[in-house]
Order: C-alpha cells, then structure tokens, then sequence
C-alpha cells in the first residue's frame, strides 16, 4: 500500500527513496523526539551526573526501550555516546594544560590506569602524549 | 591517512566559485591555472584549515552522464553540515536557492535539498 503511495505521487526517485526509507527505519515521530530529546539533556549534563536511569527517564522509556531506540537513532549506545562527550572533555582540559589525573577525577573516572587506557583506545594517544603535543 | 580533501563536480569553475562563495557562504583556498581549468578549492569559513572542496571540473564525459543522471533523480551529490537548518534555509531561499526538499525530518537529523546551479542537487544536514 505505502509503495502504491509512492509511485503515485509527482515526488523524483530521491524523495520516494527518502520517504520509503523514513517510514521503513523512523515510523514513530513521537518516539524520536523523546530520543532527540534524552540526547539534548545528556549535552547538557555534567559528564559525571549522567546514568542510564535518568537519561531514559527522560525520554519516559524504559532502560532496554531507551537504549535500543537511541543506537537506532545515533549508531552507538547512549553509554558510547556518554563516552565520546566525556573524550572530548578530556582532550579540552588537557589541551589548557590541566594534568592527566586532574583531568581524570574531574571527568569520574576511578582510576588514571582506567581512564588512560580508554583515552588511548579512543584517540590512539595516551593522554600525556595528547597534552605534550598538543601544547607545542 | 587522513582526509583532507573532497570535491563536488561542476559544469562551470568561475560560477562555482561564485555560488560556493557568494551563496553558500564557503571561502577560496586554493586556485592554480592549469591550462583550460584550475585546481580550485574552497573551504568552510569556520575551519579554513578543514577538509578543502574540489570544485571539480568534468572534463571526463561520463562524467556528465552520471552528474545528470543524479541530478534528474533528485539524488544529491553530496552534503554539508550545518548548525542551523531552519535558519539556513531561509537564508538560501531570500538568496533565491531552489529547493526540492524543504526542511525534512530523517530520524533524528534534519535536512533541506537544493540546486547549486551548476549541475548538482546538494544536501544540508543538521543533526538533533
């Protein structure tokens, strides 16, 4: 029925393409709003305030709902995403000089073993080197 | 390895430039004669040290095959990033841009269509 909609229409073949595949992977407008929603409160957030509760709970999702929604919606987890924004904090803070444990505690992480060895994975530098290179 | 550099296809360098510069708002880079085109860059004017676009001349007729082709789909060559789509939009549209597609949602991006007068449809994205 939906690709009857389409043929039918003066749309080009991008516009059908587009709209097939909106209502195909996006059907549900309300859901993603809360999603788009729940990702502006997470970038809005201090790093270390964010968990899973209450990111879903703001978005009114349970945590599974939640979680599948935003990968569909973003490509990776809200943990990932979380991940990614408190990375880019880290290179921030050691790029004004700030050192690698205080950049470390400030961002929650436990441990500078625990914390470098992320950094590394995400960046491909330890964040002594990231600070060193980043300073000349 | 990194990516330094993209291109769009064009059907006229200079009136490229004019649109990429004077509509989109892009500014030159780069711009080296060599023979009947140039080498011809342009970059976003918020990361003049980002990633550089060719405005790429088609000497090369399959070239204009595909580009045509694309084009009468409606399929855009590429797309751009920006912070304000809305905004942008209506920007384009007092500027007098075409659009195909006004501000559409896809899942939790937004994105406009237009004509860049030089053979292509161009996307704008922003992400929610």
């Amino acid at each position: 029925m939906i690709n009857i909609i389409y043929e039918n229409t003066n749309m080009n073949y991008y516009q059908k393409e587009f709209f097939k595949i909106r209502d195909l992977h996006f059907p549900h407008e309300y859901q993603i709003s809360r999603i788009i929603q729940a990702k502006h409160f997470i970038d809005h957030s201090s790093p270390n305030n964010i968990n899973l509760e209450n990111t879903a709970a703001s978005a009114c999702l349970s945590k599974f709902h939640f979680t599948r929604l935003f990968k569909k919606c973003y490509g990776r987890t809200p943990h990932q995403y979380v991940t990614s924004i408190r990375m880019a904090k880290a290179k921030q803070l050691l790029q004004s000089g700030i050192t690698v444990s205080d950049t470390c505690f400030s961002l929650g992480f436990s441990s500078v073993t625990s914390f470098t060895g992320l950094f590394k994975k995400m960046t491909g530098f330890t964040p002594g080197h990231y600070r060193q290179k980043k300073q000349f | 390895m990194k990516i330094r550099l993209t291109s769009v296809l064009v059907d006229d360098q200079d009136k490229a430039l004019k649109f990429y510069t004077e509509i989109l708002g892009f500014v030159k880079k780069i711009d080296i004669p060599m023979g009947e085109h140039k080498w011809l860059t342009v970059v976003s004017k918020e990361e003049q040290d980002g990633v550089e676009l060719l405005l790429e001349p088609m000497g090369f007729a399959p070239a204009q095959v595909f580009q045509k082709a694309l084009f009468e789909a409606g399929i855009p060559l590429t797309a751009f990033h920006v912070d304000d789509i809305e905004k942008e939009y209506e920007r384009l549209s007092r500027a007098g841009v075409a659009f195909s597609m006004k501000p559409t949602m896809m899942g939790p991006v937004k994105i406009v269509v237009f004509n860049d007068t030089c053979g292509n449809n161009i996307q704008l994205f922003q992400p929610l």
